[in-house]
């Protein structure tokens, strides 16, 4: 017998608040992308347990297009850390703040 | 139909292209487009002549020649020519007064070596033209249009020397007083198109006839009887007579108009802008003839001007002033005569002025040619030796304006305080008009042999009148002509005589009796007295001529003796306060100046920052206050990461709640 | 077709154009805007009365194809013209021409953007006089803002920045609200209506089938739908007290534009007020007929006081527009043949006349580099065929016979007094005319400060002789005014075809 729909959700959600806890502490640009993959991961497992609930595929394919798109903003993510550090010689997030106002 | 009447519409065209010819040409003419504008105005004058012959014979002619603007189910506006006698008199004195000025100015502007004759011709050309097209408009809307025109070129010219401050001013002046009187005239021509359907003069479809048929139908137009409405259009119109033929309050722009050369002086105020104005009300007589109120509103605003510019005539020293102001007062009394209901005195008077206002002024012309450009009857003195021809002139011009007897003014101004006279006897009220227009006789007379002696008599007070400079036959030609005319056109009216002596020798008033019916002098005498309720007494013409040759004859003695002495003195001077005040035009100037200056410019600029502070300020405060909001919102975004993610987080979890509480799920 | 020709010539021109060198730039533009200008006045030659095409005439050189289809609405590629937008697509051609041969001695860079944008611009005001569906219409006229903006903003004086933003927010504000009152307009006729077509929607309205939307009835609607469009056209016109955009603007843009933007951008207002509010919502805009007639006359003499105490050549000029175009007002409101005919007939005139006085303003910016009245003075005797011009433009504008300012206004006068609709007609009439006595005195007073008098010149400019290309568009100009004056049914015919059944609407046949 499979874990019930409530065990996959509060998986779920309880990844999505450790990427959420770890974009609102962390100061750290790598932290903070591996937190958001983590947020994204925690949508990804509420698309299959959806899908898996209905029956059909919808919700993994979904999860798949997620996969991909988490991998190209990875690759993006990384670039802009890239830059961050060549610029300030860190990865702190809160020192880029040029572009406000 | 008359030949005549078929070649008649070039009367207008002649002038008109040679104003095209000088205006284009003219820097390679050799008079510099003298010469095709004395062709053209000679033609036109022969052709006038020729026409004036057919309505002599008694045909008239009343034709629609183009149309302006067609309506298809609504009035179209054209334009037309009506020859009859009154346009055809016109026509023949306009013409010959434009031809005799082109001819006076070889000797006054080309002799002289002015610059900008091409100009000059080409404006004089366009001024002929429009007046002579004013003269046979058949409709009250062609007549504002070359009315408005007429002005224009009298602008144009009255600038003529714009490199000076003074015509530059004097220009604007004479245009925005007059477009003053025009806005009234104008709402007239709107108002009576709009009643009546039509502007044609003639007719029984004219507008004096549906006018006059209205008020006895007793129709209402806007709510108001047609007696008062007929009178309102006709003091709306009266409004543009006032502004072109100087009569007060509108009169201040004429004598600064004197900054023009004087042979445009010659024209503005003989034949064509100043003449405009009271040509206009004998065209639309009709339809002042059924309105006393309008008509005595125009006899009295013309007597009062008669006597009220007469009296600032007798300071002036400049020459051109002196008759500027003559000009002013005997456009007053050809308003007096149409305003007491005598149409022929006043056309007649129209006439004589012509001549010898034209004649003046060129003899004036001439004396300052003479005089190397200068101006001031002070400055002269003597100049009779030297100017036999424009001195005798002169004379003639003089004795026909100070009204002496057997030259033209006499009898025309005669005719007119007769009619007055006979009115004022029957309605009292008119006397009063009578008394003032009797004193500005005298005064009259006083300030014409005033300007004659301190020019010509006397001895010469300066260098330039003991050796003035000669001139030619182009002047002198002009003067002889209107010399003569000024002394013998008078006797083609002689009213006192023909009563007296029981002869049929009123040849004008045969003559403007004639043509059509509506627009016959027999006609505007029945209306005059039946529909506006005049009445005439009986009194012989002989006494009241002889009172005003009298006070005539006691003016001009007067202001002889007084100034043909050797040195002559300013008595009048001795006035005092009373001096100061004619002497600065009863601050009539000032007025208008505080009018134009301390009124309406204070306003305008009240306007203006209305329009800066509180419209566009509004608008201004609006992006202002746009600019400050936004600026204060977006310090929201203080470009830390964290922050962004922390507003979302909390935001999403708000909305979340928001759901839950509206959508019931607790 | 030939109207597609019109637009695409001028669209493709624009983009040749912008890909030539800045040296050819002017020249190109100028053989390219004769083709627009060429094909205006065949259909000019061509044309035959039709009526009132938003009032069941038949439109001339019509074409119509469904252009985007959203069922039940279908936008549609639809064009034609009738006697009240031919004229104004003639003079829309003939001022683009004009302005550009105006431009080539001020303009000295960027020259290929410039003319490249000016066409654009000519494209759009032609797309607005010929586009009878809502949403091609509705392109066309936003179409006209962005070139302006940029002309303004990019070759302007020193402070264009700011009237160029406030040219484009005014505007912009101004066709949003006019869009949100056309567009519940259409939703509210509902879908047995369902169309973009101007027409067809002014048929339905006059046909009682407005039904009520979003909680208001159809009466309300109509009214709110009314004074959103009116609003929004207001500002375009523009009349007091929305006017203010126009005078900066105005100063900063260069002369060409200045042309272009008083010429003809102004007329898109008047233009759309007659097809929109006075057509198609006329049953309002009789029953508003006090408060616009009022706004008129405030806009006549307002307009005109604030030229007074102006200035700056241009300035004068600009408010002097505001007064002109209050007469339009005035003459739409009266609801009379020759009120509306004389309105539509004064666009015309004051394009002509309003694009010679600024041309010529410029001519004289172009030799002394000031505008300032107080600046100079007996520029007559350096000048003399410009102050010519300039004295000859001043009188039209004044409203001298013979020229087609005095033509225009004496319909709308005659228009105006005789109107049943506007209550005490002779009354307001009157009190409008007194502008023609205010124009009088700003105009004598600007000639007499800075053309006459002895010469004097603050800005030490050497005074060239202006070049040919600089006076002949104004001979141009000045030779049609005059042939408008002398014959005002060229245009005034085929105007008052259209412009009968809308007068016929206030019950004046």
């Amino acid at each position: 017998m499979a874990a019930p729909m409530e065990a996959y959700l509060l998986l779920s959600a309880a990844l999505f608040c450790v990427g959420l806890f770890g974009v609102l502490t962390r100061r750290n640009a790598l932290m903070f992308l591996i937190s958001v993959e983590l947020m994204l991961n925690a949508a990804n497992i509420n698309l299959v347990a959806f899908s898996l609930y209905h029956g059909n595929l919808t919700g993994q394919t979904f999860a798949l297009f997620v996969i991909a798109l988490a991998a190209a903003e990875v690759a993006i993510g990384l670039g802009i850390i890239m830059v961050l550090n060549r610029q300030y010689d860190d990865v702190d997030v809160t020192r880029a703040a040029t572009m406000r106002w | 139909m008359d030949a005549a009447f078929t070649y008649a519409p070039l009367i207008a065209l002649f002038p008109l292209a040679s104003f095209v010819i000088a205006l284009a040409f003219g820097k390679y003419l050799p008079t510099r487009g003298a010469l095709p504008g004395i062709v053209a105005t000679g033609a036109s004058l022969l052709v006038s002549v020729w026409v004036a012959a057919a309505v002599w014979q008694g045909h008239v002619h009343h034709e629609v020649l183009y149309t302006w603007i067609a309506g298809e189910d609504v009035v179209s506006l054209e334009f037309g020519i009506l020859l009859d006698p009154l346009s055809a008199l016109m026509l023949v004195v306009v013409s010959l007064i434009s031809f005799l000025v082109h001819v006076f100015s070889l000797g006054y502007m080309n002799a002289e070596g002015e610059t900008g004759l091409p100009r000059y011709y080409a404006e004089l050309g366009l001024f002929s033209f429009s007046m002579l097209a004013f003269v046979y408009a058949d409709n009250l809307l062609m007549a504002f249009i070359f009315f408005e025109l007429v002005g224009v070129c009298s602008y144009l010219l009255i600038g003529f020397w714009f490199r000076d401050g003074a015509p530059a001013s004097a220009q604007k002046k004479a245009f925005l007083v007059t477009r003053f009187g025009d806005y009234f005239f104008l709402i007239g021509v709107v108002g009576i198109l709009a009643t009546f359907g039509t502007t044609t003069f003639v007719g029984s479809e004219g507008f004096p006839q549906l006018a006059e048929a209205a008020i006895a139908g007793g129709e209402t137009f806007w709510g108001i009887d047609a007696s008062q409405w007929v009178t309102l259009l006709g003091l709306l119109v009266l409004g543009g007579v006032i502004g072109k033929s100087a009569q007060f309050p509108l009169h201040t722009w004429l004598p600064d108009a004197m900054e023009g050369p004087t042979t445009v002086s010659a024209l503005i105020h003989a034949a064509t802008m100043v003449a405009a104005g009271v040509y206009l009300v004998a065209r639309m007589f009709g339809f002042y003839a059924v309105s006393p109120t309008a008509l005595a509103i125009i006899a009295f605003v013309g007597a009062f001007t008669a006597l009220f510019a007469a009296t600032m005539g007798v300071v002036k020293d400049d020459i051109k002033q002196v008759l500027a102001y003559s000009t002013i007062s005997q456009y007053g009394y050809m308003m007096l005569g149409l305003g007491v209901g005598g149409y022929v005195a006043a056309v007649f008077h129209l006439m004589n002025h012509a001549f010898f206002k034209a004649l003046l002024f060129l003899g004036a012309g001439s004396v300052i040619v003479a005089m190397h450009h200068k101006q001031n009857m002070w400055e002269m003195g003597g100049l009779k030796e030297h100017l036999p021809v424009t001195y005798w002139t002169f004379l003639a011009g003089s004795l026909a304006l100070a009204g002496i007897v057997p030259f033209s003014g006499f009898w025309s101004k005669d005719e007119v305080l007769f009619e007055a006279l006979l009115l004022g006897a029957e309605a009292p009220i008119f006397i009063a008009a009578y008394a003032m227009a009797l004193a500005a006789v005298f005064l009259t007379g006083f300030y014409t042999f005033r300007m004659v002696a301190l020019t010509f008599h006397g001895e010469a007070r300066t260098d330039d009148a003991a050796t003035p400079h000669g001139v030619g036959w182009s002047i002198k030609f002009p003067l002889v002509v209107l010399g003569v005319l000024a002394t013998v056109a008078g006797l083609i009216n002689m009213k006192p005589v023909a009563v007296v002596a029981d002869l049929d020798i009123l040849y004008l008033e045969t003559w403007l009796d004639a043509g059509f019916e509506t627009t016959a002098y027999g006609t505007y005498t029945t209306l005059v007295t039946e529909v506006a309720g005049f009445s005439y007494a009986d009194i012989g013409p002989l006494l009241p001529a002889i009172i005003a040759l009298v006070l005539a004859v006691a003016g001009a003695a007067l202001g002889y003796r007084t100034y043909a002495v050797a040195e002559p003195t300013e008595p009048v001077k001795r006035l005092g306060g009373a001096y100061d005040l004619v002497r600065a035009n009863y601050y009539q100037d000032e007025f208008q100046v505080w009018l134009a200056e301390g009124f309406t410019a204070r306003l305008a600029r009240a306007a203006d920052s209305f329009d800066q502070i509180v419209i566009d300020g509004t608008v201004n405060g609006i992006s202002t206050v746009s600019l400050r909001a936004g600026s204060r919102v977006r310090r929201l975004q203080r470009g830390i990461v964290t922050n962004y993610a922390a507003l979302m987080a909390a935001s999403i979890v708000a909305l979340l709640l928001l759901f839950a509480v509206y959508g019931g799920w607790f | 077709m030939l109207i597609e020709a019109m637009l695409l010539v001028t669209l493709v021109g624009a983009l040749v154009v912008f890909a030539s060198p800045n040296r050819y730039a002017g020249r190109l533009a100028f053989a390219i805007s004769l083709l627009p200008l060429g094909i205006s006045l065949w259909l000019y030659h061509r044309f035959e009365a039709v009526g009132n095409i938003f009032l069941g005439g038949d439109p001339a050189f019509e074409t119509r194809a469904i252009w985007i289809d959203l069922q039940p609405y279908a936008i549609e590629w639809w064009v034609g013209v009738d006697g009240i937008s031919l004229p104004l697509l003639v003079l829309a051609t003939i001022l683009a021409t004009l302005a550009i041969v105006s431009a080539w001695t001020p303009i000295d860079e960027r020259e290929s953007q410039f003319y490249g944008l000016i066409l654009i611009l000519e494209t759009g005001l032609i797309g607005v006089f010929v586009a009878l569906d809502f949403i091609l219409w509705f392109v066309f006229w936003e179409v006209v803002l962005i070139p302006m903006y940029l002309l303004i903003g990019i070759w302007g004086g020193p402070r264009r920045k700011y009237a160029a933003i406030k040219f484009f927010v005014y505007t912009n504000v101004a066709s949003l609200a006019m869009f949100i009152g056309f567009v519940a307009i259409v939703f509210g006729l509902g879908d047995a209506v369902a169309t973009f077509g101007m027409p067809e929607i002014t048929a339905a309205l006059h046909d009682g089938q407005l039904g009520a939307l979003a909680g208001l009835d159809a009466a309300t609607l109509k009214l709110a739908a009314f004074l959103a469009i009116f609003a929004g056209f207001a500002v375009k016109v523009p009349m007091v007290p929305v006017h203010t955009w126009l005078p900066d603007a105005h100063v900063e843009a260069p002369s060409p534009v200045s042309v272009l933007l008083a010429g003809v951008l102004l007329k898109m207002g008047t233009y759309a007020l007659l097809r929109f509010n006075f057509t198609m919502f006329d049953d309002v805009a009789q029953q508003l007929a006090v408060p616009i007639a009022i706004l008129a006359v405030i806009s006549v003499i307002y307009g005109a006081m604030l030229a007074l105490a102006q200035s700056d050549l241009k300035r004068i000029v600009a408010y002097s527009s505001i007064s002109s175009m209050g007469y339009v007002i005035l003459g739409l409101v009266a609801y009379t043949t020759y009120g509306v005919g004389g309105a539509t007939f004064q666009m015309i005139s004051h394009g002509l006349i309003s694009g010679l006085m600024f041309m010529v303003v410029g001519v004289i910016y172009n030799q002394t580099h000031t505008r300032m009245v107080g600046d100079m003075a007996g520029l007559a005797d350096r000048m003399p065929v410009v102050v010519g011009v300039f004295v000859a433009g001043a009188f039209a504008y004044m409203g001298l016979p013979l020229m087609s300012g005095f033509a225009a206004e004496f319909m709308i006068f005659y228009g105006a007094f005789e109107s049943t609709v506007v209550p005490s007609a002779p009354l307001v009439t009157a009190v409008a005319m007194f502008g023609i006595v205010i124009v009088a005195g700003y105009l004598l007073w600007a000639m007499q400060q800075s053309l006459f008098g002895p010469f004097r010149l603050e800005t030490d400019e050497p005074l060239g002789r202006a070049p040919i290309q600089d006076i002949a568009p104004l001979f141009v100009l000045l030779a049609l005014i005059i042939l408008l004056g002398v014959d005002p049914d060229i245009f005034v015919t085929m105007i008052q075809d259209a412009a009968d059944p809308v007068a016929a609407l206030g019950g004046d046949t």
